[in-house]
């Protein structure tokens, strides 16, 4: 018999407010180890905010929220050492404009896992021919496109070696042309074996790869199921409007 | 009576043989006014009661005159059984002088980084001290080159203030001169073109030092 996956992140009545906006409201969501999670949903529906929660980057005010054991939020040094199991990629990309790409990846291995230099560099130039971009190493951000620059950001979450990578709305600020090359990536991330939570609208990403789409309206779950599923006949109403909406595109 | 280049050449020497203090106390003030500065702006984006205070201490500096600061350090400062000697108040003055200023331009360059630059050394799990050190600051210098640059060069040309305290700046060996000889004209005219040349340098060198910051990304 199988063992039961380790739950990666347990989410319960989670809720969060911006002043009088309820952004999260009752949210529950389990991510067992290996699970590969899409979020989508209408801008505004709360789910960058719930991404953005899982690993400490925005605080709650209701509900627990575990990341690989710990309740994050109780004590601030415990949720920094839980948060050291996530890496996140930004829909901005959000690479040091004034580091060379691979000291945007050596930069938390030095300060961070308290690597030597060559011990950082080798780590991070594995992880860049992982993301197929070790030629652009001793570039900077600025002299690289949207694409690569994802991919460097892909690379850089990666170096601390995380148990769950966050995507938020990683393909969104990029040109069509772009979207794939950073697709590629996370597919292959995805074959790996890696847990993931992806905030995207790349409905043919989540096809591929996720194991349960959820889709978020008004700070709610709407719909929760599996790709197959949610791709099918059989999601709640207003999931499938916003389907037929981007599918349209 | 005429502008006697004769003379003016002859009080160069004069003059020019107190550019070493001038420079000592522009550069130490500079370095003084960027470090308390910097810290002020740390403590202040801290929030807090101290923020608020610092915040507070910043409007203060700011809007009392420079001579006033000079004046209570040298004069005031002794009744308390604090004896400095007039360069040492001459420097401190001059750089919590300057300090408040320059919080001020930190706070821009800052406020100009985008949010996410933050966030990503947060996910990253960098230290706050490391995410100020190697992905804040940096950024912040490129923001802020030029206006930083126009501040040294302010502070350079407020050290003839020191004169009031008998430090022997340039601008004070010249009115020595100047009150000797009652020729005023020529030894005034030497110290300001010397500012003026090492005002040039000043901000030739900060134009460079943009230049190279920008060049890289």
């Amino acid at each position: 018999m199988l063992a039961q996956p380790e739950t990666m992140v347990g989410i319960e009545g989670l809720n969060k407010w911006f002043g009088a906006l309820h952004v999260l409201n009752g949210i529950d969501l389990d991510v067992a180890s290996g699970a590969r999670v899409v979020v989508c949903g209408p801008s505004g529906s709360g789910k960058s905010t719930l991404i953005r929660c899982i690993n400490g980057l925005e605080s709650y005010q209701e509900g627990t929220l575990r990341l690989a054991g710990t309740t994050l939020g109780l004590n601030a040094r415990e949720t920094a050492a839980a948060r050291r199991q996530t890496g996140m990629v930004f829909q901005s990309f959000n690479l040091f404009p004034h580091l060379t790409v691979l000291s945007n990846c050596t930069l938390a291995l030095r300060r961070v896992a308290g690597r030597s230099r060559s011990e950082a560099e080798d780590i991070a130039m594995a992880h860049l021919e992982r993301v197929r971009i070790p030629e652009k190493a001793r570039s900077y951000p600025g002299q690289l496109s949207g694409g690569q620059q994802q991919r460097v950001a892909i690379a850089r979450a990666l170096c601390l070696n995380p148990r769950i990578m966050l995507f938020d709305e990683p393909t969104s600020a990029l040109d069509p042309e772009m979207i794939k090359e950073v697709l590629d990536v996370m597919v292959a991330l995805a074959r790996d074996g890696m847990t993931m939570v992806c905030v995207t609208h790349e409905m043919g990403f989540a096809r591929e790869v996720a194991d349960q789409v959820v889709f978020m309206d008004g700070g709610r779950i709407l719909d929760r199921a599996p790709a197959c599923d949610f791709f099918g006949a059989s999601g709640h109403p207003r999931s499938r409007l916003f389907l037929e909406t981007i599918l349209k595109h | 009576m005429g502008f006697d280049l004769a003379f003016a050449a002859s009080s160069l020497p004069t003059i020019l043989g107190a550019i070493g203090t001038t420079l000592t106390v522009a550069l130490v003030s500079c370095i003084g006014a960027a470090a308390i500065g910097f810290l002020f702006e740390m403590v202040r984006r801290a929030g807090g009661i101290a923020g608020l205070t610092v915040g507070f201490v910043i409007d203060f500096i700011r809007s009392t005159p420079v001579l006033a600061w000079l004046y209570f350090l040298y004069f005031v400062l002794p009744f308390y059984g604090v004896r400095l000697g007039s360069m040492t108040v001459g420097v401190m003055g001059l750089s919590l002088y300057y300090s408040g200023y320059l919080a001020e331009v930190f706070k821009a360059g800052i406020d100009a980084i985008p949010k996410g630059q933050p966030e990503a050394a947060r996910a990253l799990s960098l230290r706050r001290r490391d995410a100020v050190i190697y992905v804040i600051v940096p950024q912040m210098l490129r923001n802020i080159a030029a206006p930083l640059g126009n501040y040294f060069v302010s502070i350079l040309k407020a050290t003839p203030y020191l004169a009031v305290l008998a430090v022997p700046e340039m601008l004070g060996r010249a009115f020595d001169i100047a009150s000797e000889t009652y020729r005023y004209a020529e030894p005034l005219s030497v110290a300001a073109f010397i500012f003026l040349a090492l005002a040039l340098v000043i901000s030739q060198g900060v134009k460079q030092l943009e230049r190279w910051l920008l060049a890289r990304g």
